[in-house]
């Protein structure tokens, strides 16, 4: 075999090899990609911007079952519905802390609130919502009752609640709660541990 | 000469470097890509109990069985994933808990501690341990210790000494009639075409004692049966269209020639109006059926929706199916009728759940749940707004299960009362859970959690048994205030 044959041999033979490792480093960037995406989505949510105001969360716990009261302080913004909105995304924001008394979806949002007439407030939530939410039918519940009788005690003329996700409507939130009709606040009172 | 000796090498060098990027490529898919699901591919599994179908998977062109899916209906199961050791408990009926040991790529295990080979490797997929199915006859024969025949190409596998066989005889006469006769009833799907009549049997474990037979008659010219894709299949042919009757209570279907179609009434010449066969008797009406007390039990998900995951190799469909046999047995030693609405791993849509329910119209419909968090057993009613609350005489589809929530709170009550009395950690709560708003019945729904700290003891069988004796004791306590339904 004479010398340039050899070295194209060769330069062929490194391109092979590039080409290869090539592939493995694709491989290993899906990869890292994949993790990346999977911690993008536990990024903690930012605060509304507004003068701060005493808010009520109904705090679900798995361990026991219920929602609990509390009370915090949380910018608002002074639209109605982005009012309602914000203390959602507060409430989001506190299942997404660990620990968490109640864990839910990874990247859990609410996208927007519709509100229909005084009464009804139509929640739409993203898709990571009930995407990764865990599923059960009381730890589905708990949520949705969560968010029910949060919204009701901060703005008391929402009495019926509506979930959508991702704009549009789905049959349960992770395969048992139903997400077709409407819920009313005092028709999910039952897990109240403390009355409103 | 030494041109076309350099190009040689560099085309040869060429097709080097495009075999390595195959190679590549094929590296790269198969990292993404290990497991495909032949379409509609199962397994006919036949034992004395029951008959089944078992998903199969095909992995590197050869099918797969998974153990969970055989074993399942033949007994307790456990199975525990450990790294990549696969460990499976199981316990049939009144027979000792033993135990099968695999591990994921490697063809040797052990069965109740003695080694076996199979005859490809072992395989986890999805936390779920798959065998070959060359090799699932003789994991079973060992696991069982009973006789097995497996028909790898058809799809079939027979457990213990079974098999419904059936004699053909031709009863010669004008016109010939051929008596297929079974060792127990059948059931099969009748198909006709010109000159042919073909039974299918998917659900009984038919078995020839013939493969072919030729007949030198005028109608009836042979019979032949194959089995195929999991089915028994009989072929009879005939020189004309042939019919079936069944007598002898389904044991015997007799074969014979299709009456000619009735000729074609011509106006302008009336046919005087013939007198019906003597042999036509005119169906008798039958007398309708009484009101009887039926338990459906619903075990939730299945197939690809798994539900919860209670743990990265428990999917909640199997922990539910396991508990829903168990109660289904509970409730037949308390002498109660029950059924199940999934008895395999299949996916039914929620709609589908609550038209079949309603469809069977049970005095009482069971929903099966299990869950990853909290403990013990949650008994839940639905939880309907009160303006849904309708009288019996307009059920709304969405708030069906209004009408009925009195009586299924009596249910919940009861089996909440008897957890109690078994010291089980039990909750009654409403729960806006579909498909039970939609039953037009009393319906409640059990979701199972662990006792323990540790998840997987949800499925431990002696916690999983008092749970169903609970759910039993419970229903059977208030049977006398749930009325009977007419079917």
């Amino acid at each position: 075999m004479t010398r340039p044959i050899l070295l194209m041999f060769l330069v062929l033979l490194l391109i092979a090899a590039g080409l290869g490792f090539y592939a493995y480093h694709l491989k290993s960037r899906v990869t890292s990609e994949e993790q990346r995406l999977a911690q993008q989505s536990q990024v903690i949510l930012p605060p509304a911007s507004g003068p701060t105001a005493l808010v009520t969360f109904y705090i679900a716990s798995d361990a026991a079952s219920s929602l609990r009261r509390s009370q915090e302080n949380v910018a608002l913004p002074q639209e109605r519905s982005e009012r309602a909105r914000a203390i959602l995304r507060a409430l989001f924001n506190k299942y997404a802390q660990t620990p968490s008394p109640h864990p839910i979806g990874a990247g859990s949002d609410v996208r927007d609130i519709f509100l229909l007439g005084s009464d009804t407030a139509v929640v739409d939530t993203n898709a990571g919502f009930a995407g990764s939410h865990p599923s059960g039918v009381l730890v589905e519940e708990l949520t949705i009752a969560s968010i029910v009788s949060t919204l009701n005690a901060n703005d008391p003329q929402i009495s019926r609640v509506k979930i959508l996700v991702d704009g549009k409507e789905r049959d349960t939130l992770a395969g048992h709660a139903d997400l077709r009709r409407f819920y009313f606040s005092n028709g999910i009172g039952q897990l109240l541990k403390e009355p409103r | 000469m030494r041109v076309s000796h350099r190009w040689a090498v560099s085309i040869a060098a060429i097709l080097v470097v495009i075999m390595l990027c195959g190679v590549a490529g094929r590296w790269l898919r198969s990292s993404t890509v290990h497991a495909q699901s032949p379409q509609g591919s199962q397994l006919s599994v036949f034992s004395a109990q029951t008959s089944y179908p078992a998903p199969l998977i095909n992995l590197n062109g050869q099918p797969y069985v998974g153990l969970v899916e055989v074993l399942e209906p033949l007994g307790s199961v456990d199975a525990r994933l450990d790294g990549k050791k696969y460990k499976l408990k199981f316990t049939a009926p009144g027979a000792r808990e033993l135990e099968l040991q695999f591990h994921d790529g490697k063809d040797k295990g052990k069965i109740k501690g003695d080694n076996i080979k199979l005859e490809g490797m072992f395989a986890i997929q999805n936390g779920r341990g798959y065998v070959p199915l060359s090799s699932i006859a003789d994991v079973l024969s060992r696991t069982l210790a009973t006789q097995i025949r497996l028909n790898a190409g058809a799809r079939r596998l027979f457990i213990g000494n079974i098999g419904n066989r059936f004699i053909l005889e031709l009863r010669r006469g004008i016109p010939s009639k051929l008596f297929v006769s079974f060792d127990s009833p059948v059931n099969p799907t009748i198909a006709t075409e010109p000159g042919h009549i073909r039974f299918t049997f998917r659900r009984e474990p038919v078995l020839p004692l013939v493969d072919h037979l030729v007949y030198t008659d005028p109608l009836i010219t042979g019979a032949t049966f194959s089995e195929h894709d999991g089915v028994g299949e009989l072929d009879i042919t005939g020189t004309s269209a042939l019919m079936a009757n069944f007598a002898d209570g389904g044991k015997t279907i007799i074969v014979s020639g299709a009456p000619p179609p009735p000729p074609a009434v011509v106006q302008q010449a009336p046919v005087p109006p013939q007198p019906a066969p003597a042999q036509i008797v005119p169906p008798q009406p039958k007398p309708p059926a009484g009101p009887r007390f039926l338990v459906l039990i619903d075990p939730a998900h299945g197939g690809s929706e798994i539900g919860a995951a209670i743990s990265p190799t428990l999917p909640e469909k199997d922990v539910v199916l396991a508990l829903a046999r168990r109660v289904q047995h509970e409730l037949s030693n308390r002498g109660i009728s029950a059924g199940l609405l999934r008895n395999s791993d299949i996916a039914i849509s929620l709609d589908q759940r609550a038209i079949s329910a309603n469809a069977v119209r049970p005095a009482l419909y069971i929903a099966i749940h299990a869950a990853n968090s909290g403990r013990g057993v949650h008994v839940f009613t639905s939880l309907l707004d009160p303006e849904t609350l309708t009288s019996r005489d307009f059920l709304p589809w969405e708030s069906a299960q209004s009408a009925y929530l009195d009586l299924s709170g009596s249910v919940a009550g009861s089996i909440a009362a008897e957890l109690e009395t078994r010291k089980l950690p039990n909750a009654s709560l409403t729960a806006p859970l579909r498909p039970m708003n939609n039953i037009a019945g009393p319906a409640v729904a059990i979701e199972i959690a662990s006792p323990s700290e540790n998840v997987a003891d949800i499925s431990d069988a002696a916690y999983q048994e008092q749970v169903a004796q609970a759910i039993a004791a419970g229903v059977a306590a208030v049977r006398s205030k749930i009325p009977e339904v007419r079917p």
